[in-house]
């Protein structure tokens, strides 16, 4: 720190406490102002890395419409019962007396990127220099015939942040004896590539210890998954004649889902279930559509900072975003969050840019202690994020590499929740 | 005696001054702003004090640091996400990670 920003961190401390005191919109400091919509995986860490380096210099505000962040990421671990609900919220406190970062608790309803200004549910507005956008994905309800927003507690997607996923596990836990469970997967693109099949196998932990003559119907609207050859050994090492995966050529296509009768019509047959996890397409959060910084569903950035090519005030991050190789992850969120606080102090403050770097692994179990995990390095392209390296869990490395990489995983969970939210 | 301390003092010498040489090239370059930077990719896993999982490396010997990422640059030390991370790391970049992760309290 030199003096000049150990001097300015130290005037900002001791403001601080009257700022927050202060309503969002009223800040009327002259410090460059950033506004972050969605503290998820990609804007608290944003938010947390804007405000926390740039020393006090920036006016961070977040604006998250929920008070406390339900990660997606080992929500599949909930499901199986290796971690409590309360396990995997968390609070935004930290954000605001650590770093000053200004939360508010509103939905941002409409971008007005001319005038620089967002606004917010309660009316008022916030005005920014820089607008960083991460609002995850909405479902595309519209995507499966007979789904719908009332469809979602009988047939749950539960693929969003919140408490979904707890009446999915009281489902499956109340299953009928010997019944049948279906997963629905999304097509692609979607929010965790490994999640659907991290899921199945959740679901088969607990059918296999309290329900073991229990089915999993899985229809694919993919020919081909993520870590598909684990997953499969997994299964089947594991929970053996339990999951049958039906791919798109096999069932000719998903007709409609009938959340009254739960069924499932494809070309092929109709499936009748009793528990129903449905995932439908999705696309950007609707505050990216809104800030028109979309092309069809998704966000395209600039690799090197994580503009918007639409508008180089507005960032979008994670899985709004078109991230090319990335997949859409809390992992690459963060990652990607960390270059354009980089970029965006760098802009405000005249900071040091570097390098844009990117990275991913995605941990998954399969069964207890069996995790294996997929991930690559990245780099920014002129066009697009581009991978430089990769690797993949093998099929063959035995138990106890498989339970270190367990291990790891619940290492990275703390990591990444301490990265966005200490 | 003194023949045998007088030995076991030009022993240290040789290993203080190998050990010198060895070190000085790891950690020239070193950039602690851009170490600071480079130190988020880490920090998604990393944890500042509990070793669950992942070990903790704050505040850790900046030699050991580099030492350690070039094993794994050089895939003789296990693990695919840290052979992966370091792989794309230069040598200076190793070295201003060391110095910053150094820098910081256990
Ligand atoms: C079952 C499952 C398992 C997963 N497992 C993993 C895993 O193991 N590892 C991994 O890396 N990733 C995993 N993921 C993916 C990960 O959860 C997402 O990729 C990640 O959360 C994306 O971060 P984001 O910032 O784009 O969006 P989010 O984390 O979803 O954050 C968006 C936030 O924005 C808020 N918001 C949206 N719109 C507005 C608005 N207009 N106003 C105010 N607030 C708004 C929302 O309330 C939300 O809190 C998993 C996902 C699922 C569904």
């Amino acid at each position: 720190m030199n003096n000049l920003s150990r001097r300015s961190f130290v005037s900002f401390a001791l403001a601080s406490t009257s700022l927050l005191a202060m309503p969002a919109i009223s800040t009327g400091s002259a410090r460059p102002k950033v506004v972050v919509v969605g503290g998820g995986a990609g804007g608290a860490t944003a938010a947390r890395y804007i405000a926390k380096d740039s020393k006090g210099a920036i006016d961070v505000t977040l604006i998250e419409a929920s008070k406390h962040y339900y990660t997606c990421f080992y929500s599949n671990l909930y499901l199986g019962g290796f971690r409590d609900y309360d396990s995997i919220g968390h609070s935004y406190d930290n954000l605001s007396a650590n770093h000053g970062v200004n939360v508010v608790h509103d939905w941002a309803i409409s971008v007005d990127s001319s005038a620089r200004k967002v606004r917010l549910g309660s009316g008022a507005t916030v005005s920014y220099d820089r607008l960083v956008l991460s609002p995850g994905i909405d479902i595309k309800y519209d995507s499966i015939d007979g789904y719908s927003v009332e469809a979602q507690t009988k047939m749950p997607h539960a693929w969003k942040s919140g408490t979904q996923v707890k009446v999915l596990r009281d489902q499956v836990l109340n299953m009928p004896k010997g019944g049948t469970f279906a997963m629905v997967p999304p097509p692609n693109p979607y929010r965790c590539p490994p999640g659907p099949y991290e899921r199945i196998s959740m679901v088969a932990h607990i059918l296999k210890e309290k329900n073991p003559t229990a089915k999993i119907v899985v229809i694919d609207p993919k020919n081909k998954f993520s870590k598909q050859g684990l997953f499969m050994a997994g299964w089947e090492k594991h929970y053996p004649g339990m999951v049958e995966w039906i791919d798109n050529d096999t069932h000719g296509g998903i007709k409609n889902v009938n959340p009254e009768t739960m069924e499932i019509e494809t070309d092929l047959d109709t499936f009748k279930a009793d528990v129903a996890c449905v995932v439908p397409a999705q696309r950007a959060g609707a505050i990216a559509m809104n800030a028109g910084v979309t092309d069809g569903d998704w966000s395209p950035i600039v690799p090197a900072s994580m503009q918007t090519k639409a508008d180089g005030n507005i960032y979008v991050l994670g899985d709004a975003s078109v991230a090319s190789a990335m997949p859409k992850s809390g992992f690459s969120a963060n990652s990607q969050a960390k270059v354009a606080a980089n970029h965006i102090r760098g802009e405000l403050t005249d900071s040091r840019v570097f390098p844009a770097k990117f990275s991913n692994t995605c941990w998954s179990l399969v069964a207890t202690n069996d995790g294996i995990k997929v991930g690559a390095n990245y780099k920014a392209g002129d066009e697009k994020i581009e991978v430089v390296d990769k690797f993949v869990s093998k099929t063959d490395e035995g138990n106890a590499k498989r339970k270190k990489t367990y291990e790891e995983s619940i290492g990275w969970y703390n990591g990444i929740t301490t990265d966005m939210f200490s | 005696m003194v023949n045998i301390i007088f030995k076991f003092f030009i022993a240290i010498s040789c290993l203080l001054i190998f050990r010198g040489l060895l070190a000085e090239p790891l950690l020239d370059g070193a950039d602690f702003d851009y170490g600071e930077y480079l130190s988020g990719q880490c920090v998604t896993c990393h944890q500042s004090s509990s070793d669950e999982g992942i070990p903790a490396i704050n505040g850790a010997e900046a030699l050991y640091i580099a030492e350690k990422l070039m094993l794994y640059k050089n895939k003789e030390l296990e693990n695919e996400v840290m052979q992966l991370v370091a792989s794309a790391l230069d040598k200076e970049q190793i070295a201003s990670l060391a110095i910053y992760f150094n820098s910081l309290e256990k």
